[in-house]
């Protein structure tokens, strides 16, 4: 389990993340806020790509604050996606299998499997550059989760896509979070991705985490004026 | 490397090398010259013309490079065809042919001695520079900005001028200050077919420094030709940054398409087979003459008689001075260009232009240069390594070109996805920084080895005895009476194309899909 404990995080005298608790159990909780609300710095200091100025990160009851971003075992899907231009969608694939170690039969077995899940079968030999925005999600998605990781962490993963796209990549993700039953936590600006993904969702405005809840509990118990506003109730 | 300490070191390599090779001899020239009647050089009737006659063929060739290289881009622009890539590729080779192997061609066509000969191969050069920049950003160019105007109500030909033309600007004045560039230093092309009539400045530096003696007139048009340089590249700049606009650029597949009509097929390969045709037939006439009275020349090439160095020596040379010329352009190169990638914009964009700088310069006043500068603090003009750093310092910012725009491209954020995947710190270094580097630094070194067995102003300056170019023979050859010697030059270009022709095609397969400016 992931417990995030009374995080803080400044960029010179601003402050992106502001004394943030959250816990992540084997579900999927969604971190909803309008843009610039510090919800990527969040997500980034979980990763270990930021360092907390104030507060610890706990993995199962370990304090993992210190442990840097290459051991920590967490999957991260960028926002921009972040495929290696250098290398076909099998070898971005394989990439995490590789650092741990994985020998080439498993490795590729694997890379089909994870291809698979996001029905990307039959990519593996192609180029990033050639690839549809789509399609890069999709690969990105795969790349993140074919390691295994203990966590999934996915950032604004639908924001560059066209509507019928997301739509459909949005319930394939929910399935797939489902199937391999692995915790998650789904930043997102768009309230029906965060209600149709997170078994419970974490509002989030300026730096701080107002209020987590299932949808239901949000709609009917808004903490504030705000929730309500942002919530469109 | 983003320490403090770190990108110290990595400065000190290229500002040391272009400092003390470039920037401290033109120092030397520019003493050496100011004492010795700068101004009486600069305004004698001789200087005139020459200037005059720089500036005017420069113009002309700027002008005829456009008209032959215009049809061709809109072409390739539009038509999506069979062949296509393989043509843009075909019609880069002229490009990086060395100067002599072009002397050498017109001068088979028996366009020595004229005016046109200079003209026609200064087109012949340039083409690809006008298809290369001007075509990159007009076949990707989205169609639905054209097909905007005409639905406002604009003709075919208004919505081109109002539209294509505007947005094409910025590039075809780039390509336009490119060759103006190019043929205003031109020196081997007119070295060769000029004769004694036509000269340009460069040659005339050369002329002054190597028959006359004269070091101090030539210094003083070595520093006014820089001052030339310098104003192009600044009303270059100028004009870039005023004009240029954020360009949303297409994939070139979603803008191409094919012929449809009879008339538009006729149109696209009367284009391509007449431009083509154009450029290969000086080749072909050079190659041609290579073999005429049988084997005679190449006979000549592997038992030369009398001659002081054969031709086996300056291959051997050649090959050599290549090797360790890209090695070092390469180091440079890369040296500099990860300081551009990351230092501060300022910084980056005026270290930019003074790496341009050789590349423009001149490569006479390079070779001209390390002669009058490169005897202290240390003596270098006597090192084997003199030719291969001459060859490095014109070769470095082709170094540039080719690998800044990879390492532009490496973004934070895949580091950091490699990280987040289990790289260690090494891991991502290895794994992301150097092999996405790695193929363009390949092909960084080999332009830099192209340019290298090609150079031939710098060269002709500092060459000695026993440091004979394929290039400087070739040249001393064409000046030797008798047939058998002729026909052995042309043999010798011919081996000269080829081992640049070779060696530019395995970089173009290097670079498939690969990012890079040239």
């Amino acid at each position: 389990m992931l417990s995030v404990r009374r995080v803080t995080k400044r960029f010179g005298a601003a402050v992106a993340v502001d004394d943030a608790s959250l816990e992540v159990a084997d579900e999927t909780v969604a971190i909803l806020g309008p843009s610039g609300c510090g919800k990527s710095t969040l997500l980034r200091v979980v990763a270990g790509l930021e360092r907390p100025d104030r507060g610890t990160v706990h993995w199962d009851g370990d304090d993992i604050t210190e442990t840097p971003v290459h051991l920590r075992d967490f999957g991260l899907m960028f926002q921009s996606f972040a495929l290696f231009p250098h290398r076909t969608v099998g070898q971005n694939v394989a990439f995490g299998l590789e650092m741990q170690g994985v020998d080439s039969e498993e490795c590729r077995r694997r890379v089909d499997e994870a291809l698979d899940w996001v029905g990307m079968e039959g990519f593996t030999d192609r180029r990033i550059d050639g690839l549809s925005g789509g399609e890069k999600q999709r690969v990105a998605l795969a790349r993140t989760l074919a390691p295994g990781p203990r966590l999934v962490m996915l950032d604004e993963p639908l924001g560059s896509l066209d509507r019928l796209i997301r739509d459909r990549l949005m319930s394939d993700i929910g399935q797939l979070l489902d199937e391999t039953a692995t915790p998650a936590i789904y930043v997102t600006h768009d309230h029906d991705e965060a209600r149709s993904i997170a078994d419970r969702i974490a509002l989030m405005r300026s730096g701080r985490i107002v209020q987590v809840g299932t949808w239901e509990q949000l709609c009917t118990r808004p903490a504030d004026e705000w929730v309500e506003r942002f919530l469109g109730i | 490397m983003s320490t403090r300490a770190g990108r110290v070191a990595l400065a000190i390599v290229p500002v040391g090398f272009i400092g003390y090779l470039f920037v401290y001899p033109v120092a030397r020239i520019l003493m050496m010259s100011v004492g010795e009647g700068f101004g009486d050089v600069l305004t004698s009737a001789s200087t005139r013309s020459v200037v005059w006659f720089t500036l005017w063929q420069a113009a002309v060739s700027t002008l005829l490079t456009f008209v032959v290289a215009m049809p061709l881009t809109a072409v390739l622009s539009h038509f999506s065809f069979p062949g296509r890539s393989l043509i843009r590729a075909m019609v880069t080779v002229p490009f990086v042919l060395p100067t002599v192997v072009v002397g050498s061609a017109f001068v088979a066509l028996g366009l020595s001695n004229s005016i046109w000969g200079i003209l026609a191969a200064h087109v012949f050069f340039n083409v690809a520079v006008v298809v290369r920049t001007v075509g990159g950003v007009w076949s990707r160019l989205d169609r639905g900005v054209v097909e905007a105007a005409r639905s406002l109500g604009a003709s075919p030909l208004t919505a081109f001028v109002r539209t294509t033309l505007p947005i094409l600007g910025p590039s075809i004045a780039a390509a336009l200050s490119i060759v103006f560039l190019f043929t205003f230093t031109s020196f081997g092309v007119v070295l060769i077919l000029g004769g004694l009539t036509y000269r340009t400045i460069e040659v005339q530096i050369y002329q002054e420094a190597t028959t006359f003696l004269d070091l101090g007139a030539a210094g003083a048009l070595a520093i006014l030709q820089l001052v030339g340089v310098v104003g192009i590249l600044w009303a270059y700049g100028r004009y870039q940054r005023t004009r240029s606009v954020g360009l949303e650029l297409a994939a070139e597949a979603r803008v191409l398409r094919p012929a449809r009509s009879d008339t538009e097929r006729a149109i696209l390969w009367s284009v391509v087979f007449g431009t083509l045709g154009l450029l290969a037939a000086p080749l072909v006439v050079l190659v041609g003459r290579s073999f005429r009275g049988g084997l005679a020349g190449w006979e000549f090439l592997v038992d030369p008689g009398r001659l002081a160095i054969t031709p086996g020596e300056a291959i051997t040379n050649s090959l050599f001075f290549a090797v360790v010329g890209a090695l070092i352009a390469t180091v440079v190169g890369m040296a500099a260009a990860s300081l551009i990638s990351r230092g501060s914009t300022v910084v980056a964009s005026s270290f930019d232009t003074v790496l341009m700088l050789p590349l423009g310069t001149s490569a006479v006043t390079i070779g001209f240069g390390f002669l009058v500068a490169l005897d202290e603090p240390v003596d270098l003009r006597g090192s084997v390594l003199l030719v291969p750093l001459a060859h490095a310092l014109v070769a470095v910012p082709f170094v540039v070109r080719a690998t800044l725009p990879t390492l532009r491209a490496i973004r934070a954020d895949l580091r950091e996805a490699a990280a987040v995947l289990g790289a260690s710190p090494r891991q991502v270094f290895r794994h992301v920084d150097l092999a996405i580097v790695a193929r363009a630094a390949m092909v960084g070194a080999g332009f830099a080895a192209a340019v290298s067995l090609g150079e031939f102003g710098a060269t002709s300056f500092i060459v000695r005895p026993n440091s004979v170019t394929i290039p400087t023979l070739i040249f001393r050859l064409l000046g030797r009476p008798g047939a058998v010697t002729f026909t052995g030059a042309m043999a010798l270009s011919v081996i000269l194309m080829l081992l640049t022709t070779a060696l530019i095609l395995s970089i173009d397969r290097l670079r498939a899909g690969e990012l890079g400016e040239f």
